[in-house]
């Protein structure tokens, strides 16, 4: 609906540009709020992104003339209203980053993308100064000079966490450990401010049992996103049994202004992707274990045959060993069952340091 | 400089499981042969294609096509301007006549690879990917919206669209190189039909094809069947009806008209038939305003009373149409060319339109973003 008018030929643009063709003159940004429906269509062909039908696409008219096409997943009558804004201005928050780990940094890179500033902490000065290189190193992939300076600029790195009294969420996203996490939350829900929301990027650990150390476990929920995580679109969110419902709701809404599709699950462990994911990584060990056939054929036989894009073998070494047979061991613990426990080939590479492709050696040797 | 179409050549549009190259040099050695010259005789090559990169993982195809010449190393290039690939680049040989005496354009398409809801979101790559692509705003439910306002503002009915869809369907039948030669369609076929976008159902839309075109221009007359292009227009317009002021018209199509009309000039009266860009049966209708060929809002009336079919005062879509014909994207706009030659020539058989002369050509890309004009005007 934003639409972009020259102050001085009043030439109208539908794109953000910066400057009139015509004048040179910087364009003036239009909101309109609202638009009425001139006309509508029930759409039931589907196409990838717009699978679901039938859903209903609206050419809406604002007072001021400019028009948008929106998609409706009801019928709606011409001449009937529509309203702006709602989900089209996002709130630019500061957000908290715990951990300097993968997630973490793929977090500040989702963030600082969206325009949020970001105060990350970690364990150690050396430890953000190389995930704050290697991010800026990402970021420059797609932005130009002056965009990763101003990007840097929207990040405070800090060994304290004094700093978080400015976030108005922070998210937790360090080591799968209990006694870890509970430490780190602790720390910084001290420094939070009151009606901040603390979040977790927990893939396997209890909530309910990360809560008990908290002071405010009713501003307490799981985020739970997918590596890498400026490209996965889903986020898992999840509520413990003290969790607020405004809580819940705004971890779903911050995760949709982030440009993910939130998931609700239930606390239980794994959630939903990992609880399916691990037994069938697991279950893949346990055919190479068997010799059903080598690493190389497993995984091809599973990509050509369930259509996968990765292998289940290639899959774990991209995760890290380490970290599925901290999930597994999670889940075996959490459940009783201990038909999720890691498979003895997952224990053994572990011990001795192959984790994968961030050692260079895992199912696959990455060396080469 | 003028210009003159002196051998045209077309594939069967509709599903077959011919590559590119195949599909390319059928309509090449189609054309050769119509024009009796050789590859040698030819000076630069242009293809035209839409979907190449998304549906095949192939582009850089005047590089493909050049394998079909091998040790000739022509000039060539391809042109893309969504569906109207194939009238732009026949537009683009006219221009190449100061430099190039004989250029060939081969427009040429695969859609049959790639099935669904895939191709639903290839061929929507024609529009905005913000402002259409995130709003699943597909090429059905642009112009179901297209529809809807001409509805609103002239009181066209869905009935005018059948209209339509039935004539250009008949016409299919008599055209051995139509999508739907074999296809009978009746009233109840169309009643059967489901909505894809309303109000637009099944057979208001045109398939998607499989097939190739090519066209080959020369500033130089062969002979007595070499076809003079009175007028090549091309213009443009933004992309997204979101941008437009009106979308029961499309500014590229009355402002190509304009340029055609002028060059050649003439008027819309002197036109004897036309090839209009029906992708779906509402684009016919508008088609029809855009060119003059009827004031806006009253291209029904000329519908109703049948003067639009083959033996009418001006007959639209004689080929049966992209909507029966077929739509090969990049070729439909080389293949409208083929069927005006072949008119203005007397040879189209029992669809022949009696006594044309002068021949229009309107290929729309997008939802009007693109939009090329071309007058033919044959040597009887």
């Amino acid at each position: 609906m934003n639409h972009f008018t020259c102050p001085q030929c009043e030439r109208d643009y539908a794109y953000e540009l910066e400057r009139c063709t015509w004048c040179g003159v910087e364009l003036v940004k239009h909101e309109p709020g609202s638009a009425r429906i001139v006309a509508i269509t029930e759409v039931r062909t589907g196409s990838v992104g717009h699978e679901d039908v039938p859903y209903w696409c609206a050419l809406a008219q604002a007072a001021d003339g400019s028009k948008a096409v929106v998609k409706l997943d009801h019928s709606a009558s011409v001449g009937s209203m529509l309203s702006f804004g709602a989900d089209e201005a996002v709130e630019l928050s500061v957000v908290g980053i715990l951990g300097t780990g993968t997630m973490g940094r793929g977090l500040a890179e989702l963030l600082l993308g969206r325009g949020h500033r970001v105060v990350w902490c970690g364990r150690s000065e050396g430890r953000l100064a190389g995930a704050k290189s290697k991010l800026l190193d990402r970021l420059g992939r797609v932005m130009d000079e002056s965009q990763i300076t101003e990007a840097a600029s929207r990040i405070i790195t800090s060994t304290g966490y004094a700093s978080l009294g400015d976030c108005d969420i922070v998210i937790e996203a360090v080591v799968e450990e209990m006694s870890a996490k509970k430490n780190v939350l602790v720390d910084a829900e001290a420094h939070m401010r009151e009606d901040a929301v603390l979040a977790t990027n927990t893939s396997g650990l209890s909530i309910d049992e990360l809560a008990t150390v908290l002071v405010r476990p009713e501003s307490f929920g799981v985020l739970h996103f997918f590596n890498p995580a400026t490209r996965m679109r889903l986020v898992e969110t999840a509520v413990g049994a003290k969790t607020s419902a405004a809580t819940g709701e705004y971890l779903d809404a911050f995760a949709r202004s982030l440009g993910k599709t939130p998931v609700r699950v239930a606390a239980k462990p794994a959630f939903a992707v990992n609880r399916a994911l691990m037994p069938l990584l697991n279950e893949a060990v346990r055919e190479l274990e068997e010799g059903v056939a080598p690493a190389e054929s497993i995984d091809e036989a599973i990509r050509l045959g369930l259509n996968h894009p990765m292998g289940p073998l290639a899959l774990s070494d991209l995760i890290g060993l380490d970290v599925i047979v901290n999930i597994m061991d999670n889940l075996a613990e959490r459940t009783g069952d201990e038909t999720y426990a890691p498979r003895p080939t997952l224990r053994r590479l572990v011990a001795e340091g192959k984790l994968g492709r961030k050692t260079g050696e895992g199912f696959y040797d990455y060396r080469t | 400089m003028p210009a003159f179409v002196i051998g045209v050549g077309k594939t069967r549009f509709g599903p077959t499981s011919k590559t590119i190259p195949q599909l390319a040099q059928e309509a090449i050695v189609d054309a050769l042969r119509d024009a009796e010259i050789a590859p040698e005789d030819l000076d630069a090559i242009i293809v035209g294609n839409f979907l190449g990169g998304p549906n095949e993982q192939q582009l850089h195809l005047n590089s493909v096509v050049a394998g079909l010449f091998p040790g000739l190393n022509l000039p060539s290039w391809r042109t893309e301007a969504a569906c109207a690939s194939g009238g732009v680049a026949i537009h683009q040989a006219v221009l190449s006549l100061s430099r190039y005496e004989t250029v060939l354009v081969v427009g040429v398409e695969r859609m049959s690879n790639v099935v669904g809801m895939e191709l639903t979101r290839n061929i929507g790559m024609a529009g905005d990917v913000v402002l259409d692509q995130l709003e699943g705003l597909n090429f059905p439910a642009s112009y179901a919206l297209v529809a809807r306002s001409h509805m609103a503002e002239y009181g066209t009915t869905t009935r005018d669209f059948e209209l339509v869809s039935l004539k250009n369907h008949e016409n299919a039948n008599k055209n051995p190189k139509a999508h739907f030669y074999l296809k009978r369609v009746t009233q109840s076929d169309i009643d059967a039909g489901a909505t894809v976008a309303a109000p637009l159902r099944l057979f208001d839309c045109c398939p998607v094809s499989d097939g190739a075109a090519a066209a080959i221009v020369s500033s130089k007359p062969l002979d007595a069947r070499s076809v003079r292009i009175l007028a090549s227009a091309v213009s443009s317009d933004v992309i997204s009806l979101d941008q437009r002021s009106t979308c029961t018209s499309f500014a590229a199509a009355r402002d190509a008209a304009r340029r055609a009309y002028a060059e050649a000039g003439i008027g819309p009266s002197d036109v004897s038939l036309a090839e209009v860009h029906d992708c779906f049966t509402i684009a016919e209708i508008i088609a029809m305003e855009d060119l003059g060929l009827a004031a806006p809002g009253e291209a029904t009336a000329l519908i109703r009373a049948g003067e639009t079919r083959i033996d009418g005062r001006i007959p639209v879509n004689a080929s049966g149409g992209l909507k029966a014909g077929g739509h090969a994207i990049g070729a439909t706009g080389v293949g409208q060319v083929y069927e005006i030659v072949n008119q203005l020539r007397g040879e189209a058989g029992t669809r022949q339109i009696a006594d044309a002369r002068v021949g229009l050509a309107h290929n729309v890309g997008g939802v009007g973003g693109t939009c090329s004009v071309h007058l033919l005007r044959g040597a009887r």
